[in-house]
């Protein structure tokens, strides 16, 4: 109960630590509540899937795996090792039609 | 300063798009590691040839010509009890109407012609119509009446007829169901008016 006393001060002092929400973070925001990220993430996975993105993608996480052990492999050591190799798989004109989407909202979305 | 704005949002789309990819990139590992791990991914023991044999392997199975480029052609696609059918039926059977064997594959148009739905087969019944219309007129003036019903309701038969059956041919569509307009109870009333001994009642309702 004495502890109570010195207990530490109110974090008051902490408001000044809580940065500007970033440009990027506003964005992110906006994207999320107005919910045309969820739109934007199901063209994108729809995209991929039609143009066998994802079932090579799979494959490489499949041949990845057989190297590594079945057992003993992780999902981070997966995402680690298959990101860069997804990023350039994904074809120039999906990439095209999102990034169009995507400035599009910018835009339209007055920030 | 509309430059510095485009170049700014081209920036923001890119990384938005970064952040959307890897979030995908993550499901697929997820994914698969699952599958890895709980032992469900058929495909994780076999080597990379041998899944892209195996892939094509069971195309042919499963009887996808369109893949394979239609090699032999739909007839010899295999269903699931492994029967092969041919595109167009070959059994014959009787016409139901004409008593003519039809082939079953023919049998819609066929019937078309037959029952008098299609173009032609209308045109052929409506000059049976005109033309017995205009025998009976001249025989007499009640028979165009009965011509006009008989045909309607027969198209099908051969157009010729003797003027010696106007009676029956009365008889036979008053016996028969009716798809006459009520226009003709008139025409009925007058024919009775004249003398012509037919039983009308059974075609007035």
């Amino acid at each position: 109960m004495r502890a109570s006393v010195n207990r530490p001060p109110t974090p008051d002092a902490d408001e000044d630590k809580e940065a500007e929400p970033t440009l990027q973070e506003i964005i992110n925001i906006k994207l999320i509540e107005s919910g045309e990220k969820e739109r934007l993430k199901e063209l994108l996975r729809e995209r991929l899937i039609e143009c066998g993105w994802r079932d090579e993608l799979k494959a490489q996480c499949r041949a990845f795996t057989r190297k590594k052990g079945r057992s003993k492999i992780t999902v981070d050591e997966i995402v680690r090792n298959i990101t860069p190799k997804g990023r350039a798989m994904v074809p120039d004109n999906v990439k095209a039609e999102l990034l169009q989407r995507i400035r599009a909202f910018l835009m339209s979305d007055a920030l | 300063m509309a430059d510095d704005r485009m170049k700014v949002s081209s920036q923001q789309a890119s990384l938005v798009f970064a952040d959307l990819l890897d979030s995908l990139i993550v499901d697929v590992a997820s994914e698969s590691h699952r599958a890895a791990r709980l032992g469900f991914d058929y495909k994780l023991n076999v080597e990379e040839e041998e899944e892209v044999r195996l892939a094509h392997q069971a195309r042919t199975f499963v009887g996808d010509s369109g893949s394979i480029g239609n090699e032999n052609g739909n007839k010899h696609t295999i269903d699931v009890f492994g029967q092969t059918h041919p595109t167009i039926a070959n059994e014959t059977f009787e016409c139901l109407n004409c008593g003519r064997p039809i082939v079953a594959g023919r049998f819609a148009p066929h019937l078309e012609k037959c029952m008098g739905k299609g173009r032609k087969a209308r045109l052929k019944a409506s000059r049976n119509m005109t033309s017995t219309q205009q025998r009976r007129a001249r025989s007499s003036p009640i028979s165009s009446y009965g011509g006009v019903v008989s045909a309607a309701r027969t198209p099908n038969r051969t157009p010729t007829r003797t003027p010696e059956e106007p009676q029956r041919g009365l008889t036979e569509a008053a016996d028969g169901t009716s798809e006459e307009s009520h226009d003709d109870d008139e025409k009925v009333h007058r024919a009775r008016v004249q003398g012509g001994h037919f039983q009308v009642s059974a075609v007035t309702k």
